[in-house]
């Protein structure tokens, strides 16, 4: 009777802790899987036929901005935190994007009307960088600087976008804007050519004005 | 004695309980996560694509003019050779280095007009659909040689486009 009394504990402490680690196996499995569903939220260039199909919902609004240092055009380090208190667009282009050339003109322009709400835009460079040749590094950025001032583009532009691509989900698709409202949240993003108005609501909703 | 037995008996029965019950748990989690765990990141676009050829028959010694065919994705575009602007990205082709031939000419069609909706005057200067590139192919020496080069692009939909890319172009050679 003692003797049946133990073997059944044990079969059922068993039981037990070979059920806990199924479990917690799962647990693990469903953990590992929302973070590769997350890391594969990249933005994929699908052909679109009209200008309403370059919006997209990135899963990074609702969520703080990741943060980043990048360098300016005159060498100077900007981050993303010594905007904290200003709404800020994060636009990504590059030199040889012919729509970034087209929204530019208007993002000069909503950057001046917005300005003194508190209103900034970081212009965030993917033209390549041959990090390993300072000669041809020192082109590379003099291509931007060139770039930048036939855009007459007023506002900062950091350079090596490509290093902080992932943290923003991968962007390889230009131009992409992320709107980040005063508390580093971003609320808004937007892949591709949009209208200006487009812009400009994102820009509210990032000042907090808009729905 | 009995009671080892006994406790060895019911280790196993419990063990084997426990590993259909892990199996089941498996089983479910792989359920809930619609196989996502075994699932591949969606592809991205291929803007580009080498058609044909796969092998030429060409005479060793002189330059023989082949054609290489391509195909841009539908709803996309990319620049010519010639873009519009200095600052848009050409599309190039590039023997890799130490290559058994080389291309003694290269001749690459004219761009077709196109224009973002919203600028429809600024005209850009690009490829859809197929195009060729007609190359002088030529093989210093007889025998087969495999050819290794690279078509360089920039693609674009009608709202935004993609970092330059290279497309591999491989192909077979037999000179005589």
């Amino acid at each position: 009777m003692k003797r049946n009394a133990i073997v059944i504990a044990v079969v059922v402490l068993v039981l037990v802790a070979l059920g806990a680690a199924g479990w917690a196996n799962w647990q693990n499995r469903k953990a590992a899987a929302s973070h590769l569903a997350a890391e594969n939220t990249q933005a994929v260039l699908v052909p679109a036929s009209d200008v309403s199909a370059a919006h997209f919902s990135s899963p990074l609004v609702g969520k703080p901005a990741p943060g980043f240092t990048l360098t300016d055009l005159s060498g100077k380090k900007v981050s993303l935190a010594s905007y904290k208190g200003k709404a800020v667009q994060l636009n990504f282009w590059a030199t040889w994007c012919a729509p970034c050339k087209i929204e530019t003109p208007w993002l000069i322009e909503l950057e001046k009307q917005y300005a003194p709400q508190g209103f900034e835009i970081l212009a965030v460079s993917f033209d390549d960088l041959h990090k390993d040749d300072p000669k041809l590094l020192a082109k590379d950025k003099e291509e931007i600087v060139k770039g930048a001032q036939y855009l007459k583009i007023g506002y900062p532009v950091l350079i090596d976008g490509d290093s902080i691509s992932k943290a923003y989900g991968d962007v390889d698709v230009f131009p992409t804007s992320f709107f980040v409202d005063r508390k580093g949240t971003i609320v808004a993003a937007s892949m591709g050519l949009t209208s200006k108005d487009e812009l400009e609501g994102n820009i509210r909703k990032a000042l907090g004005e808009g729905k | 004695m009995r009671l080892a037995h006994g406790l060895a008996h019911g280790l196993a029965l419990g063990l084997a309980l426990g590993l259909a019950l892990v199996a089941a748990a498996l089983v479910a989690a792989q359920a809930q996560d619609g196989g996502l765990l075994t699932q591949p990141a969606p592809p991205r676009k291929q803007a580009v694509t080498y058609l044909f050829p796969e092998q030429v028959t060409i005479a060793a010694g002189k330059p023989v003019p082949i054609e290489l065919h391509f195909r841009v994705a539908a709803g996309l575009h990319i620049n010519s050779h010639t873009p519009s602007t200095s600052d848009l990205i050409p599309t190039t082709l590039t023997l890799a280095e130490g290559s058994p031939v080389r291309f003694a000419d290269q001749s690459f069609p004219r761009g077709d007009d196109f224009a973002f909706p919203v600028t429809p005057s600024e005209k850009l200067s690009v490829y859809t659909g197929d195009f060729t590139v007609r190359v002088e192919l030529l093989a210093a020496s007889a025998g087969e040689h495999l050819v290794e080069a690279s078509l360089r692009y920039q693609a674009c939909d009608n709202n935004a486009c993609m970092p330059p890319h290279t497309v591999p172009v491989v192909f077979d050679v037999i000179a005589r």
